[in-house]
């Protein structure tokens, strides 16, 4: 440090401009990224749709209508009617809230549990390490989608059950991407030194390994809500997910399958919902991981 | 490396998916250079290639479960064995009057316990052996000594087997070589109608005295045609048979059923000429196969009934209050002109208006909330309850989306403040449990196998068929007592008169919501003639041609 300083006053001059801490830098670089901030703004438009659906919405969820039903899109039902008469515009903004609520609550789920079991194996390492790795391999060795089946099928079918179910398919995602972070900062020197003033092996992990290791984990989060949604429209495309009249995305399009050449509008709504979401959330996370990987930085 | 590697990966994946796509692309080149030549050749080529070799393909909802019509009670399998095996009886083409079969004349006794059937000279089995009255009296004594297991149906039409007190055939006896005397215990009504059911075709006493419990897997009759191979859960195919009796019959060469589970992929075969036939059309895509010149629908005339069962041993179901509430809350006919696409008759009673027997006078549960909160106040649920709602998970000739037929019941529940949550099993998982009476509420029908009523009122709804098809566990005894009366009395009048009775007191007692009397859609190729759709749901396809 005492180097730099003399070597260049632009440098300080920089330094004092930009050196607000890295999350910030973070920042910068996310919003120079274009296609980031479209992501970000496809996130922030459907989790407003979460939050305030039930008040843009014209229709409830299940306001049948056996005489309106299979109408194709018009000014009074903008993406048409589903086979039971309910307006599909409707349906698709009460359901963003249960897909980003699945979204984010299986990712926090999985990040909590895989953070949790990936500091353990990775600070203490030894048997335990051996042990969780071990799971983490089992779990990873099944196809996701098979082991969520699995667990719902033991559960038995429900939102909740199939939001379970992506949590713990992705935990060893998490456990892993942990583990392998806490055994390069263990090694730092500001963490021997923070063990030699006799600091406990609590306040290392939670102020000091946990907090340098969370950038990946963003940025893996972020990507992970994208696949939960996905996985979650399969549970519930297959009948395992959200019952009967939840406007799941998946259902939405499980349940048009069957009138999709007569109404091809029941199906393709939902499904541009999907897409837009997961699009949404892929991009965003690729703009967060150019921000946060340091690698990436030039 | 790395990144050489996944190169080179991803061009090997490449260079494979080309080949695959190059060589479906051939395929298509070939067959089109084909047609093509086909077209160029005489009128009269394609005329006598088609002559040599008729073959439909027959896509179906599901496999066989057995060739042997009388060791099964499913639809499916009497679909094949129907072709392969021919009864003493047959029924109409259409319809479920009795005509002449392997019998050619029948005459009952005065007091109606003894039958004469005359057989008709001149009759194979596929594996050369004669048919005679002997064949027909071992045939009879291989399904009297059998068991609930192996001969299901035989036990629920004639009352059981040999030595049962209920056993209504009490001998079957050869007198000559073409004529069978059978003698009853006691009158049966619908005997006729019983011996002209699928399950009672004659087989060869030489094959199944052979093959023993094997004879599912090779079955041999005197039918239009005989069994060639059966790939499981894939296909059954079966040719014509030379020697058949009614000479220049079948038209066909050759029929393959095919297994195909899914209605929609079903007619999606249809339309890429992967089946020439397909049974189980959705009502909602009537219109497709309407609007194409190349495809015709056939309807299936109606003898079945769909039905929201109410087991009447849960709670609180048990109430004939609720039950009455439920059949006031559901709005049938939406659900009818909605999801059956207006191809169904509201039904009122447990049976359809073709069988002999039905009441017009009852009047039916009309569809009306208010009405129906007023009886579960009455009942002591003003504030409502919460229920199971089972809907069956696979499409049904009498129910063609019971899933969704469940979710529209669901709100009609839901707006007299009943909350039900919609439950579906595997199909075979959902029958058991709702036998075992597990369900508060389940979807469910039946389509008639003779056209009689017992096959529907007692069948599905007396106290002695608790535990086989009487999954609601409705049990009254005045209701059994005329059943019986009406099996024994062999006046048609009374006993309508007495099945009239019947459904009064099923409407009263209201063990069911009856939903729909569906007309099941079938659709084929334009050019397939003759081919008449039966209402019990197995064709026979003698006739069957194509133009």
């Amino acid at each position: 440090m005492t180097q730099m300083v003399p070597n260049s006053t632009n440098e300080i001059m920089v330094k004092k401009d930009t050196s607000t801490g890295p999350w910030l830098d973070a920042w910068r670089s996310f919003r120079k990224n274009k296609v980031a901030l479209v992501g970000a703004g496809i996130v922030l438009f459907f989790l407003l749709l979460a939050i305030l659906g039930p008040f843009i919405a014209p229709q409830g969820i299940n306001d049948q209508s056996l005489k309106d039903r299979l109408l194709p899109p018009s000014s009074q039902y903008w993406f048409g009617t589903d086979d039971f008469g309910r307006d599909i515009f409707s349906r698709i903004i009460h359901g963003a809230r249960i897909s980003l609520w699945v979204g984010f609550s299986s990712v926090i789920g999985s990040v909590v549990v895989g953070s949790i079991l990936g500091i353990i194996a990775g600070y203490y390492g030894k048997w335990i390490d051996t042990i969780i790795s071990r799971i983490f391999d089992i779990m990873l060795a099944f196809p996701s989608i098979l082991l969520a089946i699995a667990v719902v099928s033991v559960l038995g079918p429900s939102l909740q059950n199939a939001l379970i179910a992506i949590a713990i398919i992705n935990i060893p995602n998490f456990g892993r991407l942990i583990r392998s972070k806490v055994l390069s900062i263990k090694e730092e020197e500001y963490i021997t030194s923070a063990k030699a003033i006799g600091m406990k092996d609590l306040r290392i992990l939670f102020s000091h390994i946990l907090p340098n290791s969370m950038a990946p984990v963003i940025v893996a989060g972020t990507l992970a809500i994208a696949s939960a949604i996905i996985e979650a429209a399969a549970l519930g495309f297959l009948g395992l997910g959200a019952q009967a009249p939840a406007p799941e995305w998946g259902k939405m399009l499980a349940d048009a399958r069957v009138v999709l050449r007569n109404a091809p509008w029941a199906m393709i709504f939902p499904g541009i919902a999907i897409m837009l979401t997961v699009l949404g959330f892929n991009l965003m996370g690729d703009g967060l991981r150019d921000a946060l990987d340091p690698r990436m930085k030039n | 490396m790395g990144k050489k590697k996944i190169w080179s990966f991803l061009l090997l994946m490449l260079v494979a998916l080309s080949v695959v796509l190059a060589a479906c692309a051939s395929d298509d080149a070939s067959e089109s250079n084909t047609e093509k030549e086909n077209e160029g050749t005489t009128e009269e080529d394609t005329g006598s290639t088609a002559a040599e070799d008729k073959v439909l393909v027959f896509g179906r909802g599901g496999d066989s479960v057995s060739l042997d019509p009388a060791a099964v009670t499913d639809g499916e399998s009497f679909k094949v064995t129907q072709n392969v095996f021919e009864t003493l009886l047959n029924f109409g083409k259409q319809d479920t009057t009795i005509n002449e079969g392997l019998a050619t004349k029948w005459e009952p006794s005065e007091d109606g316990l003894t039958y004469t059937f005359t057989l008709r000279e001149g009759v194979k089995f596929h594996d050369g052996t004669d048919f005679n009255a002997e064949a027909v009296v071992k045939n009879f004594e291989r399904w009297a000594n059998g068991s609930e297991d192996k001969f299901p149906y035989y036990a629920s039409m004639f009352g059981g087997f040999v030595g049962d007190e209920s056993h209504v055939i009490e001998s079957v006896t050869a007198d000559g070589d073409y004529t069978v005397v059978f003698k009853l215990k006691r009158a049966q009504a619908p005997f006729l109608k019983n011996i002209a059911m699928s399950p009672f075709g004659i087989a060869s006493p030489t094959a199944f005295e052979a093959s023993g419990d094997k004879f599912g897997d090779n079955p041999v009759g005197t039918g239009p045609f005989k069994f060639v191979e059966w790939k499981r859960n894939d296909s059954v195919t079966v040719e014509k048979f030379a020697d058949y009796w009614n000479v220049g019959y079948p038209k066909l060469d050759k029929i393959i059923f095919r297994a195909i589970p899914d209605n929609s992929t079903r007619l999606n075969s249809l339309l890429t000429n992967e089946i020439d036939l397909a049974d189980g059309i959705n009502p909602s895509d009537a219109a497709t196969v309407e609007g194409d010149s190349n495809l015709q629908l056939f309807e299936r005339p109606s003898m079945n009934v769909g039905y929201l069962g109410l087991t009447t041993t849960r709670p609180p179901f048990d109430n004939v209050k609720v039950r009455q509430a439920i059949n006031y809350a559901i709005d049938k006919q939406s659900i009818v002109d909605a999801f059956f696409e207006g191809r169904a008759e509201i039904a009122k009673n447990p049976m359809p208006p073709s069988i002999s027997g039905y009441n017009e006078d009852i009047p039916g549960y009309e569809y009306d909330p208010e009405k129906a909160k007023q009886l579960l106040a009455e009942a002591g649920l003003a504030d409502g309850f919460e229920m199971e709602l089972w809907a069956m998970p696979v499409p049904r000739p009498y129910m063609p989306d019971g899933a969704k037929v469940a979710e529209v019941i669901q709100k009609n529940l839901e707006d007299i403040g009943v909350k039900a949550t919609i439950v579906s099993f595997e199909w075979a998982t959902y029958l058991e449990k709702a036998r075992n009476g597990e369900a508060d509420a389940f979807m469910l029908g039946w389509t008639g196998d003779n056209g009689d009523a017992d096959n529907f009122i007692y069948v599905l709804l007396d106290g002695d068929n608790i535990g086989s098809n009487n999954y609601t566990y409705y049990d009254n005894q005045d209701l059994h007592k005329i059943l019986i009366a009406a099996q024994t009395e062999v006046d048609e009048d009374k006993r309508n008169e007495l099945y009239k009775q019947a459904q009064e007191i099923i409407f009263e007692d209201a063990p069911w919501v009856p939903l729909a009397h569906s007309t099941p859609l079938l659709a084929g190729k334009a050019d397939i003639v003759d081919f008449l759709p039966h209402p019990t749901g197995s064709d026979k396809l003698t006739n069957v041609d194509f133009k």
